[in-house]
């Protein structure tokens, strides 16, 4: 073993990365028995960046909402601990340090609601605006914030050999916690559902995840801590002014130490912010402070977008994983040995019709622009049946799942599932409600593992769930047996992302069954999944159907239909055109003419494998 | 045509592709079956560029084009069509078809000649020049890729899964696309995982494993290959012919 290899054994590197934690823990802790004070200012002014940045990390790491607004959480804080200190003398102002975070953490679950209507590049407009509101109402509100003369506040009163350290402890320790609640939230289904939000918020809705709710309570937990934080500081600076505390540059600082230390990592903004605010600290001394920061600024992120669009720790982390695994195999698809296939008894017995009606859609309309892509659409899916949708591309199957699972709302008609109407139901409703879906083109979580995206989804809501580990013992138990009936269990801590299509395809339907759904929507099962798979898919669809789920589905491959499906319904234009069993379907003219061709021909497989070798007449599409 | 020799590649997580040899010649077509995640797309993306090999070669005409950048690649010759749709669907199919003559856009002469030339091979898509690619049906959507790929007047074609996501009636389209750049003598190396479709159409087949080359046949020999149809095909696949 090389010295090399040796130095990248991963036991070694926890070791040293909790040393260098710990050193570096020490060291902030220490640092007021530094004899310069500006030194000491500096790193104050760090913590304070710090605890923002690890803040904001919440909202733009985990949930990818960016907002240039984090630092007006800081003034916010400041100016409550500031009033307070002044109307209620008897007080020592540091006691408002929690009531200052509360506050702030209430204002920006207030700015949380504007992400239920926007997101990209519009929020962080809008967080733009937040910021200059927030600085208008401290400079127009003169009666309580003195306007822009600013509010004094009283000097600390503890002994001249105390020094920073009672302000330098506060911050240490809020740093300390807003760490520690970032790491929790990393560990419960809360985090879990930021995540998924930030990986694809539609998607997310899909599989359970309440989005608004997440993002509300996240906005409040990231800035909890920058308010105090924010109120220790301005205590600090004895003096709190609109024009310094809602300064866009310290919302800009904020997010450039998330970006250079890295998104969503635990100490990456931490870092970020220590290399940032002496950056700043040199810009003010060298270059006067005011718009030669901006340009300093300004240029630094152009380079860090450039250089290192991921920022320091990942990229160290990145190079690191390069180096371990070189010349490593990596995992890629086996043979699929025919006996790997589940022990289904060739004739599974299909579950007697119950002849209840679990989905109904009525009349249904949705137009984009001019295009009537759904046009009048009606039809049903008995419960119990495997139901396929089948028509022309462009046709408006996508579309009709699309209304059915929630992703979008009709224009006209009615959905209704077990007799209640589900058509101005949110996604995540309906999935707690047993509708589950899977898309054409996979819309896995692609930065989370294949385990990670296997759990994520959520039967129902309740606060309690928020702060339940994010893979408890059972469920992990459940995800991988689900894996293993889907033949991914090998890939089960693979990233979700660096699977292939159809092995994507696969674990897309083991995470919708961890929803334990009544109704399945599966769009295209069997599109770019390799025969031997897709007589597999046949099986789980089978399998799953004969333990009591519905399915619809929407597929092209038309011997998977037939062997499979009963009934099918023939959609064209919008609005379904035929109605019936295979056998029918396959002589109805105007199903031919539509969808089929004139030249289709093909003999229906027998359901059961024993026949399987029976010739059969195949169409030659040419 | 093209060769690759021995090409090892992989995402980060260790190599997915082992040490790949393959050749397709011109006026051929390749196709690339395997099982799911056996690296048949990954072989596509270390052609075009957008995977960079860590060892073996990948000759084009003799002349090693690996570790290229994907816009020399495509100066060189080899264009690519796409898993998912990859057209703009806002822009006329004109415009989108002119798209595929970037990177030599400013030879008017050249492009206008070659847009013509396109059209002559598509007829089904001149008559259709003028529309929004959003608003046309699936196998349209194919046609005017294909269309696309060919403005350059590749050497090579890469085509992934060309097949998905198109209605019965649609497949069709493949054949007449392939039949078409196979009559102007251009190499085509396909991945397919509707098998039996894929072969057909195919004068060579591919079958990968694990990041290997397990064996490499004429296509029909190779589909009827009776151990490979029973592990790769699925054994009942006699019952499921692929449209």
């Amino acid at each position: 073993m090389s010295a090399l290899t040796k130095l990248l054994d991963p036991r070694l590197q926890t070791w040293v990365t909790r040393a260098l934690v710990v050193v570096a823990a020490a060291v902030i802790v220490l640092f007021p028995l530094s004899p310069s004070i500006s030194a000491q200012n500096t790193v104050i002014m760090a913590l304070v960046l710090a605890i923002g940045a690890s803040g904001l990390n919440v909202i733009t790491g985990y949930t990818g909402y960016l907002s240039l607004s984090q630092g007006a959480f800081i003034g916010i804080g400041a100016y409550v601990g500031a009033i307070l200190a002044i109307r209620i003398p008897d007080v020592p102002p540091l006691l408002w340090v929690p009531v200052a975070g509360v506050f702030a953490a209430a204002i920006a679950m207030l700015l949380g609601l504007v992400t239920y209507r926007s997101r990209g590049p519009a929020f962080v407009i809008i967080t733009v605006a937040f910021l200059f509101l927030a600085q208008f109402v401290a400079i127009e509100w003169v009666p309580v914030t003195n306007g822009t003369a600013g509010l004094t506040l009283p000097l600390p009163d503890w002994p001249d050999a105390w020094g920073n350290w009672p302000f330098h402890l506060v911050l240490v320790t809020l740093l300390a916690l807003s760490l520690l609640m970032t790491w929790a939230i990393r560990r419960t289904k809360f985090g879990m559902g930021l995540i998924a939000i930030r990986e694809d918020e539609g998607k997310a809705g899909t599989i359970g995840v309440n989005a608004p709710v997440y993002k509300l309570l996240a906005f409040g937990a990231s800035a909890l801590f920058v308010g105090m934080a924010g109120s220790a500081y301005g205590y600090y600076l004895s003096f709190v002014d609109p024009i310094g505390m809602f300064s866009i540059i310290t919302s800009a600082l904020i997010v450039l130490s998330v970006i250079l230390g890295g998104r969503g990592t635990l100490f990456g903004p931490v870092l970020g912010a220590f290399i940032i605010q002496p950056v700043n600290t040199f810009a003010n001394d060298a270059f006067g402070g005011g718009n030669a920061r901006l340009v300093l600024f300004g240029g630094l992120l152009v380079l860090l977008v450039i250089l290192l669009p991921k920022g320091i720790l990942p990229t160290v982390a990145a190079w690191v994983e390069k180096a371990r695994s070189k010349g490593t195999v990596g995992l890629s698809g086996s043979r699929l040995n025919p006996l790997d296939r589940p022990l289904a008894p060739s004739d599974v017995k299909r579950p007697e019709p119950t002849g209840r009606t679990l989905l109904e859609v009525r009349g249904l309309h949705k137009s984009f622009g001019g295009n009537h892509a759904v046009n009048d659409c009606s039809f049903t899916v008995p419960e119990g049946t495997i139901t396929a949708l089948i028509g022309p591309n462009g046709s408006g199957k996508t579309t009709v799942f699309n209304l059915i699972s929630g992703t979008m709302t009709p224009d006209k008609g009615e959905i209704l599932l077990n007799g209640e109407r589900i058509e101005r139901l949110s996604p995540w409703s309906r999935a707690h409600r047993g509708v589950s879906r899977t898309f054409q083109i996979t819309r896995l979580f692609r930065e989370m593992t294949v385990l990670e995206n296997t759990v994520a989804p959520l039967r129902d809501f309740s606060v309690r769930q928020l702060g339940l580990g994010a893979v408890s013992g059972s469920e992990a138990a459940r995800a991988t047996e689900l894996l293993e009936f889907v033949g991914m269990a090998a890939y089960r801590d693979a990233q979700a992302g660096s699977l292939s299509y159809g092995q994507q395809k696969l674990v897309e339907l083991a995470q919708v069954l961890m929803l334990d759904p009544k109704l399945i929507l599966l769009d295209e099962p069997a599109g770019g999944i390799n025969p031997t798979l897709i007589e597999r898919m046949g099986d789980l669809i089978r399998d799953l159907n004969a333990k009591g789920t519905t399915f619809l589905l929407v597929e092209h491959n038309m011997p998977f239909v037939v062997g499979l499906c009963d009934p099918i319904r023939v959609l064209a234009r919008g609005a379904v055109i035929a109605n019936g069993t295979p056998e029918q379907i396959q002589k109805d003219p105007l199903v031919l003419d539509a969808y089929l061709g004139d030249d289709y021909l093909l003999e229906a497989p027998s359901k059961s494998r024993t026949s399987a070798n029976s010739p059969a007449v195949e169409r030659n599409p040419a | 045509m093209i060769r690759l020799e021995g090409v090892v590649a992989g995402y980060g997580g260790g190599n997915v592709l082992q040490g790949v040899d393959l050749e397709v010649g011109a006026g051929e077509l390749g196709c690339i079956v395997g099982p799911n995640g056996a690296g048949k797309s990954t072989v596509l993306r270390a052609v075009s560029g957008l995977l960079k090999p860590s060892s073996g070669r990948i000759l084009l005409d003799g002349e090693d084009i690996s570790g290229r950048s994907p816009d020399a690649v495509l100066r060189c010759g080899v264009t690519q069509v796409p898993q998912n749709n990859g057209l703009f669907p806002t822009l006329s199919v004109r415009e989108n078809i002119l798209m595929g003559a970037y990177v030599i856009r400013r030879q008017r002469a050249l492009v206008r000649k070659r847009y013509d030339e396109v059209l002559d091979m598509f007829p089904l898509v001149r008559a259709k020049t003028g529309i929004r690619c959003g608003n046309l049906s699936g196998g349209q959507r194919r046609m005017v890729e294909f269309a696309r790929s060919l403005m350059l007047d590749p050497k090579l074609v890469l085509l992934d899964e060309p097949s998905l996501g198109l209605d019965p009636k649609s497949l069709t389209v493949i054949d007449e696309a392939v039949a078409i750049m196979r009559g102007s003598g251009k190499a085509v190396l396909m991945v397919e995982q509707n098998v039996r479709f894929g072969l057909r159409m195919a004068t060579s087949g591919i079958v990968m494993e694990s990041g290997r080359v397990l064996l490499t046949g004429a296509a029909s020999s190779v589909l009827s290959n009776p151990e490979i149809a029973e592990l790769y095909f699925g054994g009942a696949v006699h019952a499921a012919p692929s449209s």
